[in-house]
This record gives structure tokens, sequence and C-alpha cells, in this order.
């Protein structure tokens, strides 16, 4: 019984003290993370706050300065055959290939593992009806839309059925319905008993899927907790106004406010609601802004990540 | 690995109109125009007709282009076109990588040797003094470019980048070392020049082994040919080790 639970404890991932840095600038500042087995875990942060640096180290592709990182209490540098075996990652970047098709590419990726023709067959066969690509089994990656690459990315990743499924950014870039389809798909590949590592900007995308989220922000993590949790914790509400004639003047206008901009969407974390709400208006419409829609919602972690630093969760870290 | 190995091969042979028929064609060009026209000017050199005498030299530059291109080039496509992570993030070490890339080069190498050579047999009757000597030589040099072609793959940046190591030094360094002459009709600084120049040697080798003449010694080609693929191999593999340009 204590073999048994004490094998349960150890992190399907596990970081401690990770440094790394690109030319003397810091990517990687002492992070900490300890993901369980059979989790799904979402990592999320803005462009350049560290989540595919962590993840690139996790999988091999990128050398840390120092730091611990296990995979199932296995080091991922000296024990790297086993590490790796353990890990499917889903790249953010979508490869090209100009020679085969991308059933054989499968196949490739199966003997990088060490599976053999025969048992890679009916693996292959079944992950490509699964994620829709069977009638495209014989076309070559360039031939594939955007949302097709996502999902052959993602049949890269499981081919060599590992227990740790890290997803980068997976539907970066693609429409609303597909992104739809592949959250149905992590959640089935979550109550498959897959430990998901899920990295993202979309906040929606976290809260819907994520038991268990971290905040990360220049190369730290801020903030862990369940989604629910955090948003309570913070005991704050949010506003999204869209509207139009933006000008920087109002920037001035609005220092008052924590407030993040995205195009003509602006959202404002406030402590409460009915006493800013009058007021941001006001500002607005004197500086000669047309309001098309005020929508006053719950916190949402967006606005805990508002919070936290000051800045939106889209916005880049030099801004 | 072995799957590796299979997709390098597999990627050069898929677009064989690439990588295989060019080497043939260009050679039998060389036949015919140099060959035959200058075969009338030149009539032999160490009592070889000069078709012969050239055929060795071409089969070596066919086999060197061939080796080095294939793992250099395929190297640096997989890493810009973002395929390489694949490979880094499988439970493959360095050195299992780089051998499968060099082992892809120098299939694509002997393979277009070996045509050239049953070419030259078909077209104008060339003996092999020595065929396992011949096939032996041809798979050292095949392994020592391909080898050569991993490293300088590795380092480059951008096609621009492998495009000026492939155009500045190794066809200037296969013409120069003699497939179209012996050193000894050149004057002696030019001859002097020749002998730092490995790939020389490797022509040398080769004729010696298919006809049975060599301006170097035969045991120097040998011993220089598996000095650069022991070197290379090593350069190859450390640099595939430390990461370097390939991981961040």
């Amino acid at each position: 019984m204590d073999s048994i639970l004490k094998k349960n404890d150890i992190p399907a991932i596990f970081i401690k003290g990770l440094n790394k840095s690109y030319n003397g600038i810091p990517a990687l500042n002492g992070l900490n993370l300890e993901i369980e087995n059979g989790e799904f875990f979402g990592l999320l942060g803005p462009n350049g706050a560290g989540k595919t640096t962590t993840i690139n180290i996790l999988s091999g592709l990128v050398l840390k300065d120092n730091g611990d990182t296990q995979i199932f209490g296995q080091d991922t540098v000296t024990q790297y055959r086993e590490t790796r075996k353990k890990i499917g990652i889903a790249a953010q970047e979508l490869p090209q290939d100009w020679f085969f098709t991308i059933e054989k590419l499968l196949y490739f990726q199966a003997g990088y593992y060490g599976i053999i023709k025969k048992i890679a067959e009916p693996i292959i066969e079944k992950l490509l009806k699964r994620l829709g690509l069977y009638q495209k089994r014989n076309a070559r990656l360039r031939e594939l839309s955007g949302g097709m690459k996502r999902r052959y990315q993602l049949a890269k990743a499981l081919v060599h059925n590992p227990k740790i499924v890290i997803l980068d950014e997976p539907t970066a870039g693609v429409d609303v319905e597909f992104r739809h389809d592949m959250w149905k798909l992590f959640q089935e590949l979550h109550e498959e008993g897959k430990t998901i590592l899920l990295t993202t900007h979309y906040i929606e995308e976290a809260e819907m899927l994520c038991k268990d989220v971290a905040i990360i922000d220049e190369g730290k993590i801020i903030a862990r907790g369940k989604p629910e949790e955090l948003t309570k914790k913070s005991g704050q509400s949010g506003i999204t106004i869209q509207f139009t004639g933006w000008k920087e003047s109002l920037k001035l206008n609005l220092k008052n406010f924590t407030f993040t901009i995205d195009e003509n969407r602006l959202h404002f974390t406030v402590k409460d609601p009915e006493k800013s709400l009058p007021e941001i208006i006001n500002i607005l419409s004197q500086n000669g802004c047309h309001i098309n829609n005020i929508k006053t919602e719950k916190i949402s972690l967006e606005d805990v990540f508002l919070s936290l630093t000051g800045r939106g969760i889209s916005e880049k870290l030099s801004s | 690995m072995w799957t590796l190995i299979k997709r390098e091969v597999g990627r050069f042979f898929s677009v064989y109109r690439q990588t295989v028929l060019p080497g043939l064609i260009t050679t039998t060009l060389y036949i015919l125009i140099f060959g035959f026209t200058l075969e009338k000017r030149i009539s032999e050199i160490h009592g070889i007709p000069y078709t012969l005498f050239i055929l060795p030299g071409l089969m070596m530059m066919n086999t060197i282009t061939n080796a080095s291109s294939n793992s250099s080039s395929s190297i640096l496509q997989m890493k810009l076109l973002q395929q390489l992570p694949d490979i880094l993030t499988a439970p493959l070490s360095s050195f299992e990588i780089s051998m499968a890339y060099i082992i892809g080069g120098t299939v694509r190498g002997f393979v277009n040797g070996v045509l050239v050579l049953i070419l030259g047999v078909l077209l104008v009757g060339m003996p092999v003094s020595n065929l396992f000597l011949s096939i032996c030589f041809l798979l050292i040099v095949s392994w020592s470019f391909s080898s050569m072609g991993l490293f300088l793959g590795q380092m480059a940046d951008s096609w621009d980048e492998l495009a000026m190591m492939q155009n500045f030094f190794l066809t200037p360094l296969s013409f120069l070392g003699g497939i179209f002459y012996s050193i000894q009709m050149l004057p002696e600084w030019a001859q002097t020049l020749s002998y730092i120049n490995p790939i020389y040697y490797m022509i040398n080798g080769i004729r010696y082994t298919i006809l049975g003449v060599s301006d170097s010694p035969p045991l120097v080609s040998f011993v220089m040919a598996l000095g650069m693929t022991g070197l290379f191999t090593f350069l190859a593999v450390m640099l595939m080790k430390s990461g370097k340009k390939i991981k961040s």
C-alpha cells in the first residue's frame, strides 16, 4: 500500500529552480512547477513569458542553464531516452515537408520511438480516423489546411502513446468551430488518463479545459490554482467595452484604471463596477469615442493576469 | 535510428530526378564533350586514353558532390522547415542522429559513384583493375564527405551559406584535384599546391583502384581518406552533441 502511494506521489512533471537566458537576457527566472499525474494543466501567459522555453527544455529542444527537470521522477537530461518516450508534443510551429505523405511521416515518427511498422499500422490508422485525417492520409503537408496541420501535429504527438501530452498553443490561428472540435478531443484524451499540459494565451481555452492553471510572466510562475479559486481570490470584476475612436491621450485619462486595449476592445478590471462604469463611459464619451457595446462580467483569468501584472495577456512583454 | 536512415535514403530516392539522374547525365556529357573532343589533342596520360583517364575523377566528383550535399541539405532543410524538433525530441542520441544522416549521404554518394562506374564500363568499356578496392574506397570517401556535409549543414543558417561552401570550395577543389589532367602536366608551384588539396588524393586513389595509375602513392590516398573520415565524423557528432546551431 505504502509503495503504491509513493508511486502515485511522483509528479508527472517536476521543475525546480529552472533558469535559461538567451544572449544574457533571462527567459526563465528560477521557475518552479509541479504537475500531478492525470491533471489537465494550463500554463498561461503572454507571448515571450517563457511557456515555450519551459516545454522545449522538458523535451530536449532547448538546453537549460541550470535547474532540475524531471518527468515521472526521471531526469530529462541524464535519462532522456525514458523521459522523451513519456512525452508527446504538439508544437506551436507548424512543420512543412516536400517529400512524404502524412501517413508516411507518422510511420517515421513512430519509428523514431522504436515502434515497428507492424505495431504502428493499427495505431496510425486509428489516429488518422479519430482526427479526421484518414481521407487525407496520402496528401502531403503543403496540401493540408491550417486546421488539418494542427490535427496532424496532434497525431504526431500521440503516435507513441505518451503519458504526457504537451499542447503548445494548439489552437493558434484556427477558426472557432475547429477550436471547439479540438477542445473536445483534448478532453477525451484527458479522460483516457493522459496528463495534459496546455500552454495558451486564449483565456477562454484555459478556463474551459483546465482543472488547474499557473500564470507565467517574465519567466516565473506568479500565480497558481484552480481557475475558479484564482478568480475568486482576486475579488474583482471585468468590464469589456467595444468602441471606436481610440486616441493615445486616453491612456492618460484612464490612468486610474487597470485596463488593457486590444484593437477596438477595452477590458477593465475593477473592484466595484457600479461605481467605475459611469466614470469610464464619461471619459470615453468626452474624448469622442463611440461606444458600441458594454459588457460587465464576473472576473476571468484575464482580469487575474491584468491585476497581477498590470498588463493584458495578449500584449507583448515589451509593451 | 533505422527509421531515420530509411527516411534519409527514401528522401533522395523519392526525388531521384534531382539526386541520381543529373550525375549520370553530366558524366555522359563530360565523356562526350571533353573525352571525345580532347582525346584527339591529348592522346594518352600515363599510357591511358584520355576518356578513360578522366572517368575515375568524374566518378569521384559525382560521389563527393552527392554525399556532401545529401547530408548538408537534409539537415538544413529540416532545420528550416521545422522538422528537426521531431528528431531532437525523440529518444535518440546525438550519435545515432549523426550516424543516420551520415549513412543517408554515404548511400547517395556511393550509389552515384557506382552508377558512373557502370556507365563508364558500358559506354567506353572502362576496365576495373580492382573492383573490391574501388568499392571500399568509394564507400570511405562517401562517408567522409557525407560527414563533412553534416558538419557544414549544421553550421549553415541559410541555403546561401551552404551554396557558398559548395561553389567556392568543393567544386573548385574537385576541378583542381586532377580530374582532367595529371598534375605532372602542371608547373611545379601548381603541383605543390595540389598536394594540400584533399580531393587530389581522393581522385588519384580511385584512379589507382580502377586504372592502376596514380599521381599520389595509393597508400597516402587511403590514409588521407580514412583520416578525413575520422576527422569529419568526429566533428559532425561533437557539433550535434553540443547542440550548437540546432538547439537554443
